[in-house]
């Protein structure tokens, strides 16, 4: 499926999934005192707030210059 | 900067918050707005959160507390309240020689720019050797335990200086050739495997 026909608005819903799920996760890793905390946050979290940002950036970069209408 | 957690957690909720927002209404984004909105919750706010946990974890990873709550850890811990002025990781703990609260990364830290980098790394191999594969027994510092790390504080210190034994090597410690700890001058350090069977410290109330 090409970006441009999945919508603004699919990939906006994405991106904040993957950014809220990485964020409980920080949450999570920043309220436990344990050496794998940091695994939790270092290649859990911020992975999956890195990726939503990328997919927000995307949605901004491929899919803003698409015809207008399929907002919502 | 070094944020407290109570900030970092702050910033979190309020990111998980506005990112909501953008969840359960995205048309939001439709108007200037909202696209600027969209940018600060779904852009600079959890690269913000990413930064603020990263330090905030790599200033945790610092505290005793953090390395003894590993479990190969724990008799490493307790051997700092160890009852026996010989023994030279519970002296510095036990007279503050070293901040209590940061005991372990005062000694076993190499001071250079990358160091808590380094540090970061290799607690990671023993957090493989923990969880996937088996953890050395006893375990030891790989390249051993460097002068460098003694040096650090007490190079200019006068009691170290002044001391004919000290001064007399100068050199060769500077230069590593001899062992601050392996040489038989200060080779008590943790009394891991025996340390259920020594007489403890117990700090006043």
């Amino acid at each position: 499926m090409k970006l441009g026909a999945m919508g603004i608005s699919r990939l906006l819903k994405i991106s904040s999934v993957l950014i809220i799920m990485g964020l409980l996760l920080e949450l999570v890793s920043l309220l436990w005192l344990h050496p794998l905390s940091f695994v939790l946050f270092a290649f859990v979290a911020a992975s999956l707030i890195g990726l939503g940002v990328v997919v927000y950036l995307i949605s901004v970069v491929f899919v803003a210059s698409a015809p207008a209408g399929r907002l919502g | 900067m070094i944020l407290p957690t109570g900030v970092v957690v702050g910033l979190v909720l309020l990111t998980i918050g506005l990112t909501g927002l953008f969840l359960a209404r995205p048309s939001i984004t439709a108007g200037l707005t909202g696209k600027i909105l969209a940018f600060v919750a779904l852009c600079v706010l959890p690269a913000l959160c990413i930064a603020a946990g990263m330090s905030t974890h790599m200033q945790r990873s610092e505290q005793t507390q953090f390395c003894i709550s590993c479990h190969a850890m724990e008799n490493y811990g307790k051997s700092l309240y160890v009852d026996d002025p010989s023994a030279l990781p519970a002296q510095h703990f036990q007279n503050h020689r070293v901040p209590p609260d940061m005991a372990c990364y005062s000694c076993h830290t190499d001071y250079t720019i990358y160091g808590p980098f380094k540090d970061k790394l290799k607690g990671m191999t023993r957090i493989y050797m923990q969880y996937v594969s088996t953890p050395p027994n006893p375990i030891t510092i790989p390249g051993g335990f460097k002068n460098a790390q003694c040096l650090h504080c007490h190079l200019g210190a006068r009691a170290f200086e002044e001391n004919p034994v000290h001064a007399a090597m100068m050199d060769s410690l500077k230069s590593e050739q001899t062992s601050c700890l392996t040489s038989g001058c200060h080779d008590t350090v943790h009394h891991a495997s025996q340390v259920d069977h020594l007489k403890m410290w117990r700090p006043g109330p």
